[in-house]
């Protein structure tokens, strides 16, 4: 039994890293989907909203296929930890845009216009009265993506990243038993992701004192 | 000189007609109160004179800048108005990110450019002009509403304006504190600054303020010296609202 | 592009088999799913501490635990303990355990949003606890919790997509084994992909249509 529990846990690294790599990449690209998404021309918006409605509707196992089977067996070769940073950024990416949406409409409009009224250009308005009050209301959403989506990766096991899930069902093949090396690869992602949440807690709540009105 | 001329004013949102052909002049270091019931049109009036609100025609003028209504402003002239003119709101809407001293100096850096510790310096003037230097490495949320919307003041005259707009300052407080506004705003007017009230406290504009405008329906109802419009107005409309409001 | 027309049309029929599974699957594990949701939410909110604790635990385990390995255990790891389901009973199972685990989030929420006075009048009207939350609570906080529930019924169906890795035959297992036998992925992931994108897309448009509209009566 601690056998197992130590080939399981090998994959935590993996998991780990593809989480913080897809989100890295989801967190930055989604801004400028974000911006597009809100721009006043119509095929830049459109396009913003096709590839957040693209992503959000097709599933992260068709993602990875395409992006591995599809892509990867023509002229790039991706290897499968690529593929699934790729996937996952993007789908990343495409949710953290409708989160900095939120997060944008959730703003109190008096905020632009105190900084309209002070002259301030958009550049500077978005930077230094926006952006910044944006990412405070936005971290609980993200944190609660983050948390999904440490819980996706487990889906590039199907593309042979040897992640957690991975490493699971390798185990779950070579002994050929089940209930309990699933029920610690549950406690392992459970385990992993409840320093975010608590993180997420007390940082929201310490940023909610204050800017709280 | 700063004068301010509103010149056939008129403000549209789709067939609503919120300010119809609104005219008036006031001189450099006058106060002039905007008074009248809600929805009459006030705030869009501030608004429109700021440019937050871009009027559909008309002209507006703030010393030698010219704002011609129908076209489309240019920004540097809309730099030099927002500069020219600053703008005090009912809910301060101060920047809940920043402490108290980096809410005033803030514009300084962006707008004019002030190295950082220039502003700070011209800042805590400000601040100890209103009576709140004590607070400058706070955050807003720390200070009482009528704190804030001093701090908000002092943040609007961070710029240097020729000019200032209020639009129910005091609305949001409670008497006692909405008065500490009103003190800070009465020796602003004692300075010889050009301010535009709107609100509903009759004694700061009959005392404090130089002319009266009533409003209603999106037009001046009214235009006057402040005492007497506020002891024999003319229209029965204003008698109304003075009734009401003084009932309350 | 014609090449890729006629090989859509040669593999649409086998792929609208897999849909027509996907789709099963979530019928079935979506009604099952948001059954436990409720009897979680009530469990959460009950009286009794054992309860609850235990509820909390079940709720978070569901929630904490990736789909997959749910899926996974619920077909290679139940029989080691004496129960074989097949691939379709174990998809149901694993997608409504965790419906279940996430929607009783969702119903909490909704049954908090009740406001407070509407618990005080019914007590005030004499209603037992038990009509309290059959005729007032659950009546509103259910229809509160409407969007974001239909919403999470779309992730449900996309979910179904993972009853690949338990050999289930839906879309996806269909799409890998065209794939995997023309080596034609692209194409076939491609389509597959639109096929998702056709339900799930119009459906996420009617959803936040369907929230604008309740938000903006709730609103007034
Ligand atoms: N952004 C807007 N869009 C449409 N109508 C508006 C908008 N802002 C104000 N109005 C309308 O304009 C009228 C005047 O509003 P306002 O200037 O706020 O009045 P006051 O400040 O005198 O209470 C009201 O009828 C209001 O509903
Ligand atoms: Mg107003």
């Amino acid at each position: 039994m601690a056998g197992n529990f130590w080939s399981i846990l090998a994959g935590v690294p993996l998991t780990i890293a593809l989480t913080f790599l897809a989100f890295a990449v989801g967190a930055i690209f989604g801004f400028p989907i974000w911006m597009m998404r809100m721009a006043k021309t119509r095929p830049v918006r459109l396009t913003a909203t096709g590839f957040i409605l693209a992503f959000r509707s097709i599933p992260p196992i068709v993602w990875l296929f395409l992006i591995f089977f599809g892509v990867g067996s023509g002229d790039i070769s991706l290897s499968p930890f690529i593929s699934a940073v790729i996937g996952m950024g993007l789908i990343t990416a495409a949710n953290m845009a409708e989160i900095y949406r939120g997060a944008y409409a959730g703003l109190d409009i008096g905020q632009t216009e105190a900084a309209t009224a002070l002259g301030i250009r958009t550049y500077h308005r978005f930077r230094d009265v926006i952006v910044p009050q944006m990412l405070r209301t936005a971290l609980p959403s993200a944190v609660t993506f983050a948390i999904g989506l440490l819980k996706d990766t487990s889906i590039a096991s199907l593309i042979g990243v040897q992640e957690v899930a991975f490493q699971v069902n390798a185990l779950a093949q070579r002994t050929f038993t089940g209930f309990d090396i699933y029920v610690i690869a549950a406690l392992i992602y459970v385990a992993i992701s409840l320093p975010f949440a608590v993180i997420a807690r007390w940082a929201d709540l310490t940023l909610r004192l204050r800017v709280a009105r | 000189m700063t004068d301010i001329r509103v010149d056939s004013v008129s403000k549209r949102y789709g067939k609503h007609v919120v300010l119809d052909d609104i005219n008036f002049r006031i001189k450099s270091g006058e106060v002039v109160a905007i008074i009248g019931p809600s929805g009459s049109g006030k705030s869009t009036l501030l608004r429109c004179i700021n440019y937050l609100e871009p009027p559909n025609s008309g002209i507006i003028a703030v010393g030698d800048l010219q704002m011609d209504c129908e076209a489309r402003p240019a920004n540097t002239d809309l730099d030099r108005l927002r500069r020219t003119v600053g703008m005090v709101f009912q809910s301060f809407n101060l920047f809940p990110h920043l402490t108290v001293l980096r809410n005033v100096s803030l514009a300084q850096e962006r707008v004019l450019k002030r190295p950082r510790k220039e502003a700070d310096e011209r800042s805590m003037e400000l601040l100890r002009r209103v009576g709140l230097a004590d607070k400058s490495e706070q955050y807003p949320s720390r200070c009482s509403g009528g704190q804030q919307q001093r701090i908000a003041i002092a943040r609007a005259l961070a710029l240097d304006p020729k000019a200032m707009l209020f639009d129910e300052p005091t609305s949001a407080l409670d008497p006692e504190l909405g008065l500490e506004v009103l003190t800070v705003m009465r020796e602003l007017a004692e300075t010889g600054m050009t301010m535009i009230v709107v609100t509903h406290e009759m004694r700061f504009a009959e005392n404090v303020s130089d002319r009266v405008i009533v409003m209603a329906d999106g037009r001046i109802i009214e235009h006057g010296e402040s005492a007497a419009i506020m002891r024999s107005p003319q229209t029965a409309r204003t008698q109304q609202f003075l009734h009401a409001v003084r009932d309350r | 592009m014609i090449d890729t027309l006629s090989f859509w049309r040669e593999w649409l029929p086998l792929l609208l088999e897999g849909l027509k599974v996907s789709v099963e699957v979530a019928f079935a594990s979506i009604p099952i799913g948001i059954f436990l949701g409720l009897v979680f939410a009530l469990g959460i909110q009950s009286k009794s501490k054992p309860l609850q604790a235990l509820t909390v635990f079940v709720v978070e385990l569901g929630r904490g635990t990736p789909v997959l390995i749910l899926l996974q255990f619920a077909y290679f790891g139940l029989p080691s303990a004496g129960l074989a389901l097949s691939s379709y009973a174990a998809a149901v199972a694993a997608l409504a355990a965790s419906t279940g685990a996430y929607t009783s989030e969702i119903i909490r929420a909704g049954l908090e949003a009740v406001p407070y006075g509407q618990k005080e009048a019914a007590i005030a009207i004499g209603l037992s606890r038990r009509d309290q939350l059959r005729d007032i609570i659950l009546p509103q906080g259910l229809r509160i919790a409407v969007p974001p529930l239909l919403g999470f019924s779309i992730l449900v169906f996309q979910g179904t997509s993972l009853g690949f890795a338990i050999a289930l035959p839906e879309l996806i297992s269909r799409a890998y084994f065209v794939g995997s036998n023309t080596f034609h992925y692209m194409p076939i992931f491609v389509l597959a992909g639109l096929l998702f994108a056709a339900i799930c897309v119009p459906a996420t448009l009617l959803v936040s249509r369907l929230e604008k509209r309740l938000s903006r009566y709730t609103a007034s």
